[in-house]
């Protein structure tokens, strides 16, 4: 919009030399801003509206899949596949070595999470259910024995003291004449 | 002022000065000598060391301890905050132990590092670790300890991702301080409820104030803490990842001195959780099944620092479990025998490693004992300590740490995990010295290898000497405070140190029955289990940040408009207003009789009300 007015303020400036300073004028704003036919359009539903929104994001029909028209707002972006960039060839010349990524490719909705310092989606050498399952399977059976271990601890038996002499019967003050009773003591 | 708290006083600010003093020198726009980190970094530190045997000599002969507040830094009507610093025996007998180990490892680093074109640099770091690593032990109030703890966080990072060009330094730089950042979350968490409920953050007024409270979560948030630090598990997986940095960083933080920090804290802070079993109980599952799967990890890692790096950190659960048995004295003094062992053990790697060029994995090194006599001789020294060889300097405090776990009331399951993780601990180091300095040489015929630097082979030897004496003038010289329990049936008595031989003989009757194998890796699910880990890497590093990338993604973008515009706002009101239009629509479709009927009983409805 800013363009637009510039460009009509500097045709009503030079009224001789139109062409030289309009091209100056707006090819100094040649690459502000994203123009209308670049931008996310609604959900393409004929086979034609396909075509063109494959052509806008620079892919082919057969790999152009929209989101499905589910009210999340989507529009015709093109839904592909969700591999991060870790995937990609390390060793082929890419135009952002960076990003692996050529210029003018489609980008994916959540291309900044799966930028090479973000989430990984490589495969991995055992497959995620079973990783899953190994990992939190011991998990869970850690947390039971560790209930298991409270509910019965491991402690060193105690028993009463236990005294020599039938149970310190003269240093209790017991009677020397009589016969003290039979004190059995166990071992533990 | 007594004369020796003035000493006291004085030497901990002369070390504090000799320490700062190269870096400070570094502010210097001329530039530095090239050999500067040689003469004055590893100077420094040797003085500070000499320096810092005063206060330990005092506390020996004397058995002094003292607390000195330095200055008034933040103090307002109702909240003080000084600097102040306590020498009490576990930061007397930690700071000279530090220094010496971190003497041997510069001196080491001057040889390991001589390549590097940034090596003042590298100790300039290694120097600004230290200095914060001392603030923190010698702290006496939680907020010197934070700066203390945030240093030591920062220097790991920076020394971690030291070979920034390497993404895989980067990455484990900052897995580092992400996880380190989880812990202290718990760190500030505590510090925020001692400063609301106890109002001050000195330990010792926490200590009186807090008799009668119930300190469930700010001990929370303490072993949260000490579980970010030290590694525990659940926010264990940066320390193998650190590994990625040189060998001298990870000798000096994470084996020594900055993973023990967190450890270190819940010492410090023991009499606030001497009452409360929940958080013993805590500490001690945490620290078994630490202690466990660290260990079991390092079973079938093949990278050698790695495999240190999981032993440091089932020591570490080690320590955890003693402070689960509220006996902090032995935690600590694990932490001084462990330091010894354990950097020489990375010494030792260090040294193979660049004698084979920088090969670090055990399948290629092999029959080192002839071509790296004391290498090989102090790693068999320094896996022998840490197995608790009787006499040496694991022994006294690792077999007190068992006996302590035999005789007293305990989870059953916690004291299983720790003899088991006892035995892993002579089968990995069993396989270390197998692989590296045992059988036929596996490594490229033109190797470097050479031993012939004094700067390698005495910190070598001084980290020898003190792995196999540390432990007996420790126990010798301070008392217990708790008492520990002395007789015990000889099955509890020999526990650990026949849990160690059944690991050896299972290893060496392994070695023996394996060595013939053709395929490299067995592809069974309990090597691939422990070899990755226990998948826990590869799935939290991958399940958390795709959730709240994710999440965050769909409620910025979409979830916002969709809530405020078509659930709630305009077209929600619409939305739901349209079933009871839809419903009372189709009834008055003609009905003009009815209408007007309706309309005049309720206007009549309306007047009779209004006039009552």
């Amino acid at each position: 919009m800013a363009s637009l007015g510039v460009c009509r303020w500097a045709r009503a400036l030079s009224k001789g030399n139109q062409q030289r300073i309009t091209a100056l004028m707006s090819g100094a704003r040649a690459a502000s801003g994203i123009s209308k036919d670049t931008l996310p359009g609604p959900y393409p539903k004929t086979p034609e509206e396909k075509a063109a929104a494959a052509k806008k994001y620079n892919m082919t029909v057969e790999d152009y899949e929209p989101y499905p028209d589910e009210g999340m707002g989507f529009g015709d972006y093109p839904k592909l596949p969700a591999r991060s960039q870790h995937e990609r060839d390390p060793w082929y010349q890419w135009d952002h070595p960076d990003l692996r990524r050529n210029w003018g490719e489609p980008l994916h909705w959540d291309f900044d999470m799966f930028i090479r310092n973000r989430v990984d989606t490589s495969p991995s050498a055992v497959d995620w259910p079973t990783m899953c399952k190994h990992l939190f399977g011991f998990l869970g059976v850690m947390f039971f024995l560790f209930y298991l271990g409270e509910k019965y601890p491991a402690y060193q038996p105690v028993a009463p003291k236990q005294y020599p002499y039938s149970n310190l019967h003269l240093e209790r003050g017991g009677d020397p004449n009589t016969e003290p009773e039979e004190v059995k003591h166990y071992e533990i | 002022m007594h004369p020796t708290i003035l000493m006291f006083n004085s030497t901990i600010i002369i070390i504090l000065i000799i320490l700062i003093y190269p870096i400070a020198m570094t502010l210097n726009p001329a530039p530095m000598k090239k050999d500067w980190a040689a003469t004055h970094v590893k100077t420094a530190v040797q003085m500070a060391f000499f320096v810092s045997l005063i206060p330990l000599f005092i506390f020996l002969d004397q058995g002094m301890e003292a607390i000195t507040t330095n200055w008034q830094w933040m103090n307002t009507m109702t909240f003080d905050v000084n600097t102040s610093f306590k020498f009490d025996q576990y930061s007397i007998i930690f700071t000279p132990i530090a220094l010496y180990v971190t003497w041997s490892i510069l001196e080491f680093a001057t040889w390991y590092m001589h390549a590097d074109p940034n090596m003042n640099r590298f100790f300039k770091y290694l120097l600004t670790f230290l200095v914060a690593m001392i603030i923190l032990v010698t702290a006496n109030n939680m907020f010197q300890l934070f700066i203390g703890w945030e240093g030591v966080g920062i220097m790991s990072f920076l020394l971690i991702g030291w070979w920034y060009g390497r993404a895989a330094a980067n990455t484990a730089a900052l897995q580092a301080v992400i996880y380190n950042r989880v812990g202290d979350i718990g760190l500030i968490f505590s510090m925020a409820w001692i400063a609301m409920n106890l109002n001050s953050w000195e330990i010792q007024q926490v200590f009186i104030a807090s008799k009668e409270m119930d300190l469930t979560l700010p001990l929370i948030g303490l072993i949260l803490a000490a579980t970010g630090k030290s590694a525990q598990f659940g926010l264990h997986p940066w320390l193998p990842s650190a590994m990625e940095g040189p060998t001298p960083v990870s000798a000096l933080l994470h084996s020594s001195t900055m993973v023990v920090a967190g450890i270190f804290l819940l010492i410090r802070l023991h009499p606030l959780m001497e009452n409360n079993q929940t958080a013993l109980t805590t500490c001690l599952c945490l620290g078994a099944l630490t202690t466990l799967f660290t260990a079991t990890c390092a079973l079938t890692q093949n990278d050698i620092k790695k495999i240190v790096a999981f032993s440091t950190s089932s020591q570490l659960g080690l320590m955890m479990v003693t402070i689960g048995l509220n006996q902090p004295q032995l935690a600590f003094m694990h932490i001084c025998t462990h330091a010894f062992f354990k950097a020489m053990l990375f010494l030792c790697s260090g040294s193979i490693i660049h004698s084979l060029n920088d090969e670090q994995d055990i399948r290629k090194m092999g029959g080192l004992h002839k071509m790296l006599p004391l290498t090989s001789s102090c790693m068999t020294i320094g896996s022998l300590a840490l197995t608790g060889t009787p006499f040496l300097a694991g022994f006294f405090s690792k077999d007190a740490i068992i006996e302590a776990m035999n005789t007293s009331y305990l989870n059953a399951w916690a004291l299983t995990l720790t003899l088991i993780a006892t035995s892993f601990t002579a089968i990995y180091s069993f396989r270390v010295i197998f692989f590296a300095s045992m059988g036929q040489p596996r490594f490229l015929p033109l190797s470097p290898i050479n031993e012939n630097n004094p700067a390698v082979l005495n910190p070598l030897k001084r980290l020898a000497w003190g792995s196999i004496i540390a432990g007996l003038i420790i126990t010798s010289n301070f008392l217990p405070t708790k008492t520990p329990i002395m007789t015990m049936p000889h099955m509890l008595k020999l526990s650990a140190l026949l849990v160690t031989i059944l690991g050896l003989i299972i290893a060496m009757d392994l070695t023996n029955l394996t060595n013939k194998q053709f395929k490299v890796n067995p592809n069974m699910p309990t090597h691939n289990f422990s070899n990755m880990l226990g998948y826990f890497p590869d799935i939290i590093h991958r399940a958390v940040p795709k959730l709240n990338l994710v999440l965050g993604q769909t409620m910025a973008t979409q979830l916002v408009d969709q809530t405020w515009f078509e659930k709630t706002g305009p077209k929600g009101a619409a939305n739901a207003q349209i079933p009871m239009i839809k419903i009372i629509n189709d009834p008055q479709q003609g009905l003009i009789k009815a209408y007007l009927a309706m309309f005049l009983l309720t206007n009549a409805l309306v007047i009779i009300m209004m006039l009552y």
